[in-house]
């Protein structure tokens, strides 16, 4: 492991992620597919990107990339200045024990274990975090801490999961289309602890979706198609997230 | 083909490791059963032929000596059809090239013609016919096996005190002596036991018994009554000094044969069924879990018009598949196993030939019981599928409900991690499932109990008996009773460093109904070389007055100590006489009667008499004691002590070495196989959470540590449930061998349980291992994204 702390906030100004010519393939010769045809991109700490694109323009691999959960065939990929994209297995692990939240779809809640044990799961392995009621007050969750996932809504089991990702104060937060099982209400409830999470912590966030909506609470919009970075939109106010509508 | 047909191959292609285990712990199970079985058929059938063509005798009598001329007495009782009369004598051997003598029994031919009954059976060489004496001799095979005797090979014999050479004729088996041992033996230890034929005429004159026998062999007319037989018998010999005749439930050979036949009975019964239950259990979860990952295309399939029967028969399929799989395993492993065992039971028990019958009624037997497991297994996931209406069936289950387990409910939660809080949770939420993990992990743990318990049992018998009892170094026993002065010319033997006497006498002892004949063995009071040894291993001292019996012998006799027993002396003066029953003393081996040698021959009125001695010889000058032995004209027979013990030894290495493999390989493969499954379905039902806990930056270790921790954990409660059920096992089944001719202790030492343990922890661990391994091949992202 090359690099001495990943969740060390000393260097604000430089870039979190830097990269460069960064592409991915999957099969080979006539099943061959390009997910990402080699895409520059730099995000910096405290930013709030959405990213957009039909399925299949690539954003998923892009989160995957980024949140260590799969390496580059080429190009590089930096996290601080550390060689993401060339790190091995035990690297990536403690990139994502230490680094990175994650929030998916569909929550992925442990249904053995309580909304605080859920956050207790991280904050027993973290290396600083929060504890798991502060966690969950953040997300609003203060008085279901004890329930577990089967009695509590969508809503709530996604913001346990957002818990869950901030609770060990990681440098960023990967949202992979956090709202797309939840109706509007419940949606937006979510994204205002995301947006809170960001604002509060100085979290990088990235949000992943194909709701073009989400586009107006993001510091910076890309749209992804075909594997390339077709648009990059920069927003001088962010729209809170309780005013959106879909 | 049909394209349902088709989904089933690929399902089992893909199911593939755990349908193999599942069939394989089946298979030991129908392996142990058809093994079992058809051993039991191989035996008794071959016996049953044996015994017709060879025409072995109904019932059997020992005497002192009776002219020829009683034998037509004998035929004159109503319902029986044979006699034979002859000569039986203890004989003791001087083999070439060996040091120890070894002791034997040899019997006479009949002066005209062959045996009538008990006919020989020639293995090699020749029988010896006629009336003339010509320095020939015929050897059991396995007494000449173990020495390498052939025939034409010469051997020396004591007989009646006189030191003789014969030349070997043929080798032969007899049906008297399929299990060719002493009477009372558990074991055989053919190197230093044998038996022997020669002519009635030279074994006559050796033993001044021209013109007369000393044992004889009755044939019954079909529905002749045994016991009037047995009366009859025993009131024409008393004035011939009959020792009390009896029918083949007391013979030596056949009792030991039915016994090994009981003792297979068990064992075909009780193991098949536990393995059978446990591949029960396994296909009862392999299939569930292939029924819940199934759901949707269930759904689809009722969808698309499939009814219920055909859906539910496309699962029983599976379950056939597997059968079917584990039925031609087990039959092999059956045979296989089955024509190996036939190889040690040549060993125990002497055929013209024994081969494995395979008993194709057993394999349709194990063909319906595992159907019957199996369907058990897999009716109840089925039922539940194709209950299911399309509509439901196709969203997915609901997600599961979990509550804080029971300790933590009790206010111990905050002493565990989080991570074993989820193995409690999981574990309480599937009770049913659990236990029966553990019941599956405890059978296989306590089957390994089992077969060392047998050799410990075997090891104690062997100790207690050769240092506890008997700490001589030889037993010489004389040809008749000898005035007691004789000790006194052992003691003179080079290297006797202690000579001690003994007194036998046969005689019946009886309570109320009850009675046996034996003989009760007289004893200095505190014998230093035979010690009569009570259930608490102290030794007990022979009163002035009263007898000390077996307690087993006490059981049958229904007795206990201050009651009193009549005895009936069946030689010599044939005294009758009564004593109190003094003790009860412990063995393993037949039963026995001891009194204090003085007090004895008080009551048998015949002066101070012995007719055996315990000696202890300094090893300094062993080959000269047994050559002077050798040429000893009072000595009848010389055992020696050690000589016996190692013949023990081996032959039960041999068996119970066989045994405990099979059954070592079987409480592997099965805790094996029931962990690995475990874990896979487990893996299979968590790969969304275990793949959360991956993505949230817990390191493989500690995910496999959250799959497999559960799995330890009911490990670690079915350890000690095997230990508890495992000695069970083996108190059941070491009572089937708890007979009045064997009797084996429950030894169940730490060695033993710690053995067992290690067995299926390791097996657990590796299983556990190789599903692990599986963990890496989990598709981090698709799980996750993947709708529940």
């Amino acid at each position: 492991m090359a690099h001495a702390a990943f969740t060390s906030a000393e260097s604000d100004l430089a870039p979190v992620f830097q990269a460069r010519a960064l592409a991915k393939t999957y099969g080979e010769g006539d099943a061959m597919v390009r997910a990402l045809a080699g895409l520059d991109l730099e995000c910096r700490a405290g930013e709030l990107v959405v990213v957009l694109g039909a399925s299949g323009s690539g954003k998923s691999t892009l989160l995957n990339l980024l949140g260590g959960l799969d390496t580059p065939t080429s190009g590089s990929l930096f996290y601080r200045g550390w060689d993401l994209g060339g790190a091995d297995e035990a690297g990536l692990t403690r990139y994502r024990r230490e680094a990175v939240g994650f929030v998916f779809q569909f929550y992925n809640l442990i249904p053995s274990l309580t909304a605080r044990e859920n956050v207790a799961l991280i904050t027993e392995i973290a290396a600083d975090p929060m504890t798991p009621e502060e966690a969950l007050h953040m997300v609003g969750l203060g008085a279901r801490m004890d329930h577990f996932p089967a009695q509590l809504s969508g809503g709530e089991q996604q913001r346990v999961a957002i818990a869950r990702a901030i609770a060990k104060r990681p440098a960023v937060l990967m949202c992979d289309e956090p709202t797309g099982a939840l109706d509007v209400n419940t949606g937006k409830a979510v994204l205002e602890a995301i947006e809170r999470i960001n604002r509060e912590l100085g979290t990088l966030t990235l949000i992943i979706t194909h709701n073009s909506v989400m586009a107006e609470m993001a510091d910076r919009v890309l749209t992804l198609s075909d594997g390339h970075i077709t648009g990059e939109k920069h927003n001088l106010t962010r729209a809170a997230a309780s005013t959106l509508a879909w | 083909m049909s394209l349902l047909d088709l989904k089933l191959i690929r399902d089992l292609r893909a199911l593939k490791s755990q349908a193999a285990a599942v069939a394989i712990v089946m298979a030991c199970g129908l392996a142990m059963m058809i093994m079992t079985r058809s051993l039991i058929v191989s035996l008794e059938t071959t016996r049953d032929a044996y015994y017709r063509d060879n025409h072995f005798a109904q019932i059997f009598s020992r005497l002192k000596r009776a002219p020829n001329s009683v034998s037509a007495q004998l035929a004159a009782i109503p319902g029986v059809a044979t006699v034979q009369t002859g000569i039986a004598l203890s004989v003791t051997l001087d083999l070439p090239g060996v040091i120890e003598p070894a002791t034997g029994l040899i019997q006479s031919l009949p002066e005209q013609g062959e045996l009538t009954l008990n006919r020989l059976h020639l293995r090699a060489g020749r029988i010896l016919v006629g009336r003339e004496s010509t320095g020939e001799i015929l050897v059991g095979e396995a007494f000449a096996q173990a020495n390498q005797l052939k025939p034409g090979d010469e051997i020396a014999a004591v007989l009646y005190g006189r030191r003789q050479n014969f030349r070997i004729a043929g080798i032969v088996l007899s049906p008297e002596f399929i299990f060719e041992a002493p009477p009372g033996a558990a074991l055989p230890n053919n190197k230093t036991y044998g038996v022997f034929w020669m002519p009635y005429k030279e074994l006559a004159r050796a033993s001044n018994l021209d013109g007369a026998f000393n044992q004889l062999s009755l044939q019954l007319v079909p529905g002749a009554s045994e016991p009037a037989v047995i009366a009859a018998v025993d009131h024409i010999l008393r004035p011939y000094g009959g020792r009390g005749a009896y029918g083949r439930t007391s013979h030596p050979s056949h009792t030991r044969l039915r016994d090994e036949i009981n003792i297979l009975n068990g064992l075909s019964i009780g193991f098949p069924l536990v393995f059978l239950s446990v591949a029960a259990f396994m296909t009862n979860a392999v299939m569930g879990r292939q029924i819940t990952l199934q759901r949707e295309q269930i759904a689809i399939l009722k969808a698309f018009g499939f009814s219920n029967g055909e859906i539910g028969r496309h699962y029983l399929k599976f379950s056939i598949v597997i059968v079917a799989g584990g039925t031609a395993l087990g039959v092999l492993g059956g045979v296989f196993l089955g024509e190996r065992l036939v190889d040690m039971y040549h060993v125990f028990f002497r055929f013209p030939a024994l081969n494995f019958q395979l008993a194709s009624t057993v394999v349709v037997l194990a063909v319906l019981v595992s159907s019957i497991a199996a369907i058990i297994g897999v009716a109840g996931s089925v039922r539940a599928a194709v209950r299911l209406p399309p509509a439901e069936a196709m969203r997915p289950e609901p997600p599961s409900s979990y509550r804080p387990a029971l300790v933590e409910r009790l206010g111990f939660g905050r002493l565990f991690t989080v991570t074993f809080r989820m193995a409690l949770r999981n574990i309480e939420r599937r009770p049913v499932r659990a236990s029966l993990t553990v019941g599956a992990l405890a059978l296989a743990t306590g089957i390994l109990i089992v077969p060392n318990a047998f050799r410990d049992g075997i090891g104690y018998v062997l100790d207690y008996q050769w240092d506890l009892i008997q700490r001589q170094t030889v037993m010489v026993s004389l040809i008749e009773p000898s005035p007691a002065r004789t000790l006194a010319d052992f003691k003179a033997l080079p290297g006797v460093i202690l000579a001690e006497p003994v007194r036998g006498a046969a005689v019946e002892l009886r309570a109320g109904n009850q009675f046996r004949r034996l003989s009760i063995t007289g004893l200095p009071a505190q014998a230093e070389l035979f010690r009569v040894i009570d259930s608490s291993g102290r030794q007990i001292s022979l009163p002035p007055e009263g007898i000390v019996i077996s307690r087993k012998l006490a059981d049958v006799l229904g007795v206990k100590i201050g009651e009193i027993l009549f005895v009936r002396g069946l030689e010599g003066k044939r005294v009758e006489f009564s004593v109190p029953v003094a003790g009860l003393s412990e063995d393993f081996a037949g039963t026995a009667a001891y009194m204090e040698i003085g007090a004895l021959n008080r009551h048998l009125g015949e002066g101070d008499r012995i007719n055996a001695a315990y000696l202890t010889v300094g090893a300094g000058q062993w080959n000269e004691f047994l050559h002077a032995m050798k040429a000893s004209p009072r000595a009848g027979s010389v055992v020696v002590k050690n000589k016996i013990r190692q013949g023990f030894r081996e032959t039960t290495a041999q068996s119970i070495g066989l045994l405990q493999q099979i059954y070592l390989t079987f409480a592997a493969v099965v805790a094996f196989g029931i962990v690995y499954n475990s874990a896979r379905i487990s893996l299979s039902e968590r790969q969304r959470e275990l793949a959360t806990l991956r993505v949230i930056g817990f390191t493989r270790g500690e995910v496999a540590t959250v799959l497999v921790g559960e799995l330890m954990m009911l490990t670690l409660i079915a350890l000690p449930c095997g230990l508890l059920i495992g000695s069970g096992f083996a108190r059941v089944i070491l009572m089937t061998v708890n007979t009045e001719f064997v009797r084996l202790p429950l030894i169940l030492t730490a060695q033993n349980y710690a053995f067992a343990v290690l067995v299926v922890a390791v097996a657990s661990a590796i299983s556990a291992l190789l599903a692990c391994r599986r963990l890496d091949q989990l598709d981090l992202v698709g799980v996750l994204k993947a709708r529940d």
